[in-house]
């Protein structure tokens, strides 16, 4: 698909997902790194719990499709060499705060760059971790149960909703350059990116409407989540007109195992709530319903129960762990994974890598996550005209 | 300083939250959205809470515009000949098609990729549904987030290690899918550029939730071993670092205070019970990590969470409050940034959206606008994009078709 767009990630944890997103659909991405190694590299969990500029299984989960090289962005010498690189390329991704290389940009290229909080605001020089960003964004402040903290992803989220964000906003000013011949800065804030994740939240507080809390009676909450024989299962009931012919094939499933009383599904489960409102079904109907179906989940597999719910037509999924997935027949048999080898260890490892499917292009593993520089003298030869030479001085003098 | 997309033209059948979301993106872009929908089935958002003034009703959800800005309606019944007539020049009309059907569906009423790129072979139609279109489980799949987040394994990631799985609070796979729908069109438009011809894409929710959690099935792939809930937040690696009570009911403040300097700003506002030795470095903390949590919450908990995020952040130590949606609605940072927008609406007058997700700086996006009214644009865009003539439509009118 962008075959002929270059692309120059300086890589930083936020650009990694927008670089990698790019080279899946095809661009040519090269990312630059400081000679000592991007903070990407940095970031936990490393293979086998030993950490190492090799080593780290965030850069190697966020850096396929890309090639690596080198360069003291603040160096005299290095910046004269990303001054030849960006002649070339189309996009440059970068996060703020980095070197200044802003004015090495010439006009025609398209400039992307992340920032933490609101340019110039109030919080433009706040000290921005992961945590900090995606605890600004509002959407773990509803998660988990009120006894207890609200739930964090254990793995850095304020990266990912940048990074991607990033990709769009690229490919945004992409298509200004196609349609309208303009080459332009496409600013992306990683606070207001991780704010779609509060989905209706964003705009609940100006609305007039009650601020939802965790610790709500008031919203009719039905359990979703339900132990089964090897794992959890999830199962979605619910309460909303729309959704209510899903509910009542569950709750059909349950009558036929005798758990559940067949007069209470003859109903008309678009008009759910106002029935339990007006007292023509029992207020304990949801709760026997819950129970009805965790009685049926105890003795059944993930695989069993998601059978049922397909052929029955409700709403579940198996809550899926990561060794489920690897091994999940649906993912494999639809073509979402590559295979590679973890450079310098020798791991074979799964790569979950298309992320879309289309009719006439098929995204491929073309690289795997580089190894440090691995790609400077090939990339300096190719596109600037290095010599072997010149790429050994800049070498010996720190420069790369 | 015209929009980047001014000229495109997109046809959003989308329902709920991916196929609108992504249908967005390109509208505050410039592209011209239909939102073509189903008077009889509507789609649920609209009854979807935030409402205006928390008042119930079919159209009196504030999130459902935020999702559907500036697309304009027609509601039809598009399985009926006659609106299969319109749906067909409005495909011809169209640049990008969004469809978030039950997978299968759309074909099944007739209106096929195959189909479809036989009219019009510059149209990028694009699926979105749970799991897809294909593998054994992809027809026949309906979900929403909560099931798509389930599959992607977020869900099993998020609880305490003495509990079930909690998961996200809300439809996770609702917001990042869309980012990867609207990259993959765009990515289809620049090639459409070059090669005329547009092109189908089949777009998992599950699938792209997945890219958002590649570090844990990374490892879990190399060590053959599941990532699993911890339930406290922060990095087991930096201490301290988490999220710690404050002051009210619910409230929270996430601190980063791992680093050396970090470490004495903290140590010297919380004073005495910050002072021992053995917190000073790194293994120190570390190796002493109940401790310093307690310490720091207690000094937290008496403490209102904005005054606290401003006197660290002075300090040059990472903080934040983690907000609700009454802190989301004030904040300085947000409200820098011009984020929210006051719009007028014909029912439920004067409220307020977010804009786009990121700017531009020589081609801006539109200015935001409240979403469609169902239908309110049903004679314009019959008459002017499918040609129909006042007759025509009134026939539609009368033989049920419209509405």
């Amino acid at each position: 698909m962008l075959h002929d767009v270059r692309v120059l990630e300086i890589s930083a944890p936020e650009t990694m997902l927008a670089g990698q997103i790019l080279g899946d659909l095809g661009a040519d991405v090269i990312t630059i790194e400081p000679p000592a190694g991007a903070a990407g590299r940095r970031i936990e969990p490393f293979l086998d719990g030993v950490p190492g500029l090799e080593r780290s299984l965030t850069w190697l989960a966020l850096n396929r499709n890309k090639k690596a090289v080198t360069l003291d962005l603040n160096s005299h010498d290095g910046r004269d060499v990303f001054r030849a690189l960006v002649e070339r390329a189309d996009i440059v991704i970068e996060a703020e705060g980095g070197a200044s290389i802003k004015d090495l940009l010439p006009g025609q290229v398209i400039h992307c760059p992340i920032a933490s909080f609101s340019r110039g605001g109030p919080k433009a020089q706040y000290r921005a971790t992961d945590l900090v960003v995606m605890a600004a964004s509002g959407a773990p402040t509803l998660a988990g149960d009120p006894d207890r903290p609200p739930l964090f992803f254990p793995i850095a989220q304020a990266m990912m909703e940048a990074g991607a964000e990033a990709a769009v906003a690229a490919l945004a000013a992409l298509s200004a350059r196609d349609r309208k011949g303009v080459s332009q800065s496409a600013e992306v804030t990683a606070r207001v990116a991780a704010l779609l994740g509060a989905l209706g939240q964003a705009v609940a507080g100006s609305s007039g409407d009650r601020v939802p809390s965790r610790d709500d009676r008031a919203t009719r909450r039905i359990p979703s989540v339900y132990a089964c024989r090897d794992g959890f299962m999830l199962i979605s009931v619910s309460l909303n007109p729309a959704l209510a012919h899903l509910a009542k094939g569950l709750a059909e499933w349950v009558v036929e195992l005798g758990h559940f009383p067949r007069n209470l599904v003859e109903i008309e489960w678009s008009g759910l709530d106002a029935l339990l409102d007006s007292g023509a079904l029992p207020a304990s109907f949801p709760d026997d319903l819950v129970s009805a179906v965790a009685k049926a989940c105890e003795t059944r597999t993930k695989a069993e129960l998601m059978a049922v719910a397909h052929a029955r037509g409700f709403m579940a999924a198996p809550v899926n762990t990561m060794a489920d997935i690897g091994s999940f027949e649906q993912f494999h048999e639809r073509g979402l994974f590559a295979q590679t080898t973890i450079q310098g260890d020798g791991r074979e490892i799964l790569v979950p890598l298309r992320f879309a499917q289309f009719s006439d292009y098929s995204m491929e593993l073309r690289h795997p996550a580089p190894l440090l520089s691995q790609h400077t003298s090939e990339v300096f030869g190719e596109w600037i005209g290095l010599s072997r030479t010149e790429v050994q001085a800049l070498f010996v003098h720190g420069v790369i | 300083m015209v929009a980047p997309l001014e000229g495109l033209h997109v046809l959003d059948l989308g329902w709920l939250m991916v196929g609108p979301i992504s249908a967005r993106y390109l509208t505050d872009l410039g592209a011209e959205t239909i939102k073509l929908e189903s008077g009889r089935r509507k789609d649920p958002l609209r009854s979807m809470a935030p409402f205006k003034d928390g008042e119930r009703g079919a159209e009196r959800s504030v999130v459902y515009h935020m999702i559907n800005a500036g697309k304009r309606s027609l509601a039809m019944d598009i399985r009926s000949p006659a609106g299969r007539e319109v749906v067909l020049r409005l495909v011809e009309w169209a640049d990008v098609l969004i469809e978030s059907f039950s997978p299968g569906m759309i074909d099944r009423m007739g209106y096929s990729y195959r189909e479809l790129s036989t009219i019009n072979p510059r149209l990028i139609m694009v699926s979105t549904g749970i799991l897809g279109r294909t593998g054994p489980y992809g027809l026949g799949t309906s979900g929403t987030g909560i099931t798509g987040s389930a599959f992607a394994g977020a869900t099993a990631l998020l609880g305490w290690p003495d509990r079930e799985p909690k998961g996200p609070s809300g439809p996770w796979t609702d917001s990042v899918a869309p980012r990867f729908v609207v990259s993959s069109i765009l990515a289809a438009l620049h090639r459409r550029e070059t090669s005329g011809t547009g092109c189908y894409i089949d777009v998992a929710q599950a699938e792209c939730g997945l890219q958002f959690l590649l570090p844990a099935f990374a490892e879990c792939s190399a060590h053959q071993r599941p990532m699993e809930r911890q339930g406290r937040a922060g990095s087991p690696l930096r201490c301290p670092s988490g999220i710690f009570p404050c002051k009210g009911e619910d409230r929270w403040i996430a601190i980063d205070a791992s680093d050396s300097a970090s470490w004495l700003a903290l140590k010297n506002v919380v004073g005495a019970p910050a002072s021992n030795p053995d917190f000073d470095t790194l293994i120190g903390r570390l190796r002493r990590r109940q401790d310093i949590e307690t310490i720091i919450g207690e000094w937290t908990r008496s403490q209102d969470p904005h005054g606290l995020e401003a006197r660290l952040q002075g300090l040059q130590i990472a903080a934040h409050v983690v907000c609700n949606a009454t802190d989301l609605a004030e904040d300085s940072d947000l409200k820098h940034y011009g984020h929210y927008h006051r719009v007028v609406d014909p029912v439920i007058g004067e409220f307020t959206v977010t804009g786009p997700q990121f700017r531009l700086t020589a081609t801006p996006h539109l200015p935001a606008r409240p979403g469609p009214r169902i239908g309110d644009a049903a004679d314009e865009i019959l008459s002017s994009i499918c040609g129909l003539s006042e007759g025509d439509i009134a026939k539609l009118k009368t033989n049920g078709i419209l509405g």
